[in-house]
């Protein structure tokens, strides 16, 4: 394939949800309970994946003959219009990366819209009189317009246009039970929540706006490297906030959206109440695509982000992913402990933006789709089989029942908990991806040359910072696509040269000032490594081992065929999907889409090749986590709940603050909420008091005007010579009227009295008349 | 006592004519002014075209003898009249047709 034909086959993909969401909005009511379902699946999402299959194997082709840079560099950019002199252009942000994530997209949501198609028909009760079976997946299908339309923008203004889309849908799909108090309030909550994260985000696109002068991702990233190379622009500016440079600012504002979206630290508390809505929007939508979104978000503005805010980045992934694992270990309920993990890994995802290492954490990205995607299916099929029970203490030995959904969810846990053979290939998603992560962080705390970082003196005196490749100890750092050696830097600003290896220079300057990593950020992360493997094991054997705790529920517990093959699949893919697809595709797009950019990545050889002895204790150390994780888990839940209160008793206040999840709802409650009312308790005061009193004296003296002019000028005034000629008019009618009786008598009587009249006057002054003349006309001779 | 011209006055001439065409006029007239009857009303009318012959016979014969324009134009008012009769005659059974009388003070539909 040649020319635009990827490119035109991706936003084929991106318009088929569109059209299938209005013809769901129209017709939806009318094609009924299974066949609104099946067909959202197939124009919803089954058109884009059979597309994003053409592509990827395309893609494939071009990336083994080397044809795919050259198609990136050529992608169409469809000038739109102009905000300003800065020119807004749409196009389809061709790279491996893009292709990745939209096969991906593609494939979770298609497996979840199926799986949707029997979950929703006993979960779609017509409480307004309309059918709400339709209606979903007509949500569902402007998600996935919109979350497509997210992964190829070439934009950053039309990314957060689909971004702020996704948010919408999200709102629709939480708040999908409307009728029930807490799934509206969780919906408004969860859309509050991202207006904090998205203020962040348009702030950072201001900054882009008015310093970079571009919208485009790739153009932004070329002059924000040429700004940094000269000093000018964003770099010129004094301006300074808590310490951070404007630079800076625009890169942290920009994850702030990403902080929101992804839920990450302090803006996380919407994510665990979004589990109000349908389970499969659980899966799809705050699991595995829209969450990630921002993580997507990072790695595509990763070129616009200085090392402090880099920094930024990592710290607050590395709280979250902490924190959040710490909640999960007490949930009961079964989605909300899923939430929580979800909150953790996306955790892991920032943080490895934040260490660099981005190839990692996309990634991380991908196989934490597949596996949460499936882990929440799982979930969907356990709580429709149950009969909408949520609560684990409640369920167990359940594996009888579901032997499927137990296996395949068994699998997620190892996935997620990074299950795999240390020092061969063989592992879950999880295990690579995440341990990849690590390896960077490790990279990062311990083995990193700490350079200054002055953004005004950049390029002097570190001529000799890292060269494009560093071979460390089997480890391998690479800069990517950094053309130009620190030594010939100096020369090239001297002579004033402009243009791609220029940036790329400066970039090799801003990748020696990175800062060494915090060694307690490292330590968390890999702490947590062990915290993941033990709730999520603790999940399971809760749900599915052990006796069953309550007979009522497992009675009723059953599984349905249309929803466990698409546990199947994903199950399939978490294997397939992880290493040799798409770790080769990120690391391809890594080159293009971070060109010139601090990427800090272990290669994938790190896994099996003879590595260091300070790696040997890493992959070892934390390859085995899952196991020390697992066995604490059994151990304790072995025999039912008995030892696990007995360590809840002697936890006492520690669990209390971790099933109060720090507080956060209780804090926010009371300061925002709380807080919030207030001031607005204030200014209704204030509009009593001071704005109404101006409106009625306003409106009083408006009154009396308005009686003045209405009564006196205009109906006095105005009205009284209209009024007046009309009656003058009839008065005047009227008396010419009178005698006009009709009777024919009275006509002749006047006619013969005027003809008696003018004979009359002929007589007397007629003669009179006819002498004058006969008296002027003797005078004429 | 009589005067001396008493038999110029016996004798027939243009006053006599002309004092007979006034009473006719003038009953004619009366009669159009007091009768409500349709008919009534067109005999008065008849008199007073009858009046105009009379007047114009004699003025042909006392101010032109020995022409006949007068005559010809009271011919000519006898056959308008003889039309104006067949005319008002019609009028006069529609108007009975129309309100089942010829009152004509009962047609007054087009006073306003």
């Amino acid at each position: 394939m040649n020319g635009h034909t990827y490119e035109i086959l991706l936003a084929l993909g991106v318009l088929a949800p569109f059209v299938s969401f209005w013809i769901l909005v129209f017709f939806g009511p009318k094609m009924g309970k299974p066949g609104a379902g099946w067909f959202g699946v197939v124009m919803g999402m089954g058109i884009p994946l059979v597309l994003a299959i053409i592509v990827l194997v395309g893609w494939i082709g071009e990336l083994q003959s080397g044809h795919a840079g050259e198609l990136t560099a050529n992608a169409y950019r469809f000038h739109w219009a102009n905000l300003g002199t800065v020119p807004a252009t749409i196009g389809v942000k061709l790279d491996s990366l893009t292709v990745a994530m939209f096969f991906m997209v593609a494939l979770v949501a298609f497996l979840i819209f199926v799986f949707s198609v029997g979950y929703m028909s006993g979960h779609s009760d017509e409480v307004d009189g309309q059918c709400k079976y339709s209606r979903f997946f007509a949500y569902l299908s402007l998600f996935g317009f919109s979350m497509l339309g997210l992964v190829v923008s070439s934009s950053l203004f039309f990314l957060f246009v689909f971004w702020e889309l996704v948010g919408l849908c999200s709102y629709f799909l939480i708040g999908f039970y409307f009728d029930k108090g807490f799934a509206s309030a969780a919906a408004i909550k969860a859309f509050i929540t991202n207006r904090v994260g998205d203020f962040g985000f348009l702030i950072g696109l201001m900054l882009v706006f008015f310093q970079l002068k571009t919208l485009d991702l790739d153009d932004a990233a070329v002059r924000f490297a040429e700004q940094y190379a000269a000093g000018t622009g964003i770099f010129a500016s004094q301006f300074t906030m808590f310490g951070w440079s404007l630079a800076t600012i625009m890169g942290v504002g920009l994850f702030c959206g990403a902080m929101g979206k992804s839920a990450q630290f302090p803006l996380h508390v919407w994510l665990p109440d979004a589990m109000a809505g349908p389970t499969p929007v659980s899966a799809l939508i705050h699991a595995a695509t829209m969450v990630a979104a921002g993580v997507y978000l990072v790695a595509r503005v990763f070129r616009l982000m200085t090392p402090e805010a880099l920094m930024f980045v990592a710290a607050i992934g590395c709280l979250t992913l902490t924190l959040m694992a710490l909640v999960a270990i007490v949930q009961t309920d079964i989605k909300k402990c899923l939430a929580y993990s979800t909150l953790s890994q996306l955790g892991y995802m920032i943080f490895g933006m934040g260490c660099g290492a981005w190839i990692a954490a996309l990634f991380h990205l991908i196989t934490h789709a597949f596996f949460k995607a499936m882990l929440f299916l799982c979930s969907g099929q356990v709580i429709e089989g149950c009969h909408h029970e949520q609560e684990m203490p409640r369920m167990g030995g359940l594996r009888k029942k579901m032997p499927v959904t137990c296996w395949t969810f068994f699998i997620g846990v190892l996935a997620i908990s990074g299950a795999g053979i240390a020092g061969t290939k063989i592992g879950l998603g999880g295990f690579f991806s995440k341990d990849e992560i690590l390896a960077v962080a490790y990279v990062r705390a311990y083995e990193w040359e700490e350079g200054d970082y002055h953004k005004h003196d950049a390029g002097e005196g570190h001529g000799t910072g890292h060269a494009s490749t560093v071979e460390n100890d089997g480890v391998t750092y690479r800069l990517a696509s950094d053309p130009v050696h620190g030594d010939g830097h100096g020369e090239e600003r001297a002579g004033g040269a402009h243009g791609d290896s220029h940036g790329a220079a400066s970039k090799a300057s801003i990748f020696a000032h990175i800062p060494k990593l915090p060694k307690w950020m490292f330590w968390l992360a890999i702490f947590t490594a062990y915290v993941t493997p033990f709730y999520m094991m603790r999940a399971w054997w809760m749900t599915f081992m052990g006796k069953p705790r309550d007979q009522h529920v497992y009675e009723h517990a059953h599984e349905i065929p249309l929803m466990y093959l698409p546990l199947v699949a994903l199950a399939i893919g978490t294997f397939w999907a992880s290493y040799k697809l798409f770790r080769p595709l990120i690391d391809d797009a890594s080159h293009a889409a971070t060109d010139a950019a601090m990427v800090l990545a272990t290669n994938g050889a790190s896994h099996t090749e003879a590595i260091g002895a300070a790696h040997q204790w890493l992959k070892f150390g934390v390859g085995g986590a899952f196991i020390v994780g697992f066995v604490i888990a059994i151990a304790i839940y072995r025999k039912g709940l008995a030892r696990a209160e007995a360590i809840r008793k002697a936890a006492g206040p520690l669990h209390v603050i971790l099933v109060k999840k720090y507080f956060f709802d209780e804090v926010y409650n009371f300061v925002w909420v709380k807080g919030c009312i207030l001031v607005a308790k204030i200014a209704r005061l204030f509009d009593t008091y001071i704005i109404d009193l101006f409106v009625n004296l306003a409106a009083a003296f408006t009154a009396r005007l308005a009686t003045f002019s209405g009564i006196i000028v205009d109906n006095g005034g105005v009205d009284g010579v209209v009024n007046g000629i009309a009656n003058t008019s009839i008065d005047f009618g009227d008396a010419v009227r009178q005698p006009q009786t009709g009777r024919v008598r009275n006509y002749m009587l006047f006619a013969t009295a005027v003809a008696t009249i003018v004979i009359i006057c002929v007589l007397i002054f007629g003669l009179e008349a006819q002498e004058t003349v006969a008296s002027a006309g003797s005078m004429v001779p | 006592m009589l005067p001396d011209d008493f038999l110029t006055y016996l004798t027939i001439g243009l006053t006599h004519y002309l004092v007979v065409g006034a009473v006719l006029f003038v009953t004619g007239l009366f009669t159009m002014m007091t009768k409500r009857n349709a008919i009534g009303i067109l005999i008065g009318v008849e008199l007073v075209l009858n009046s105009a012959g009379v007047n114009l016979v004699a003025f042909d014969r006392y101010m032109a003898p020995g022409r006949v324009d007068g005559q010809i134009m009271t011919l000519f008012v006898i056959v308008i009249a003889a039309a104006e009769a067949a005319i008002a005659v019609g009028i006069c059974i529609n108007l009975y047709k129309n309100l089942a009388t010829v009152d004509v003070d009962s047609a007054r539909k087009l006073q306003g």
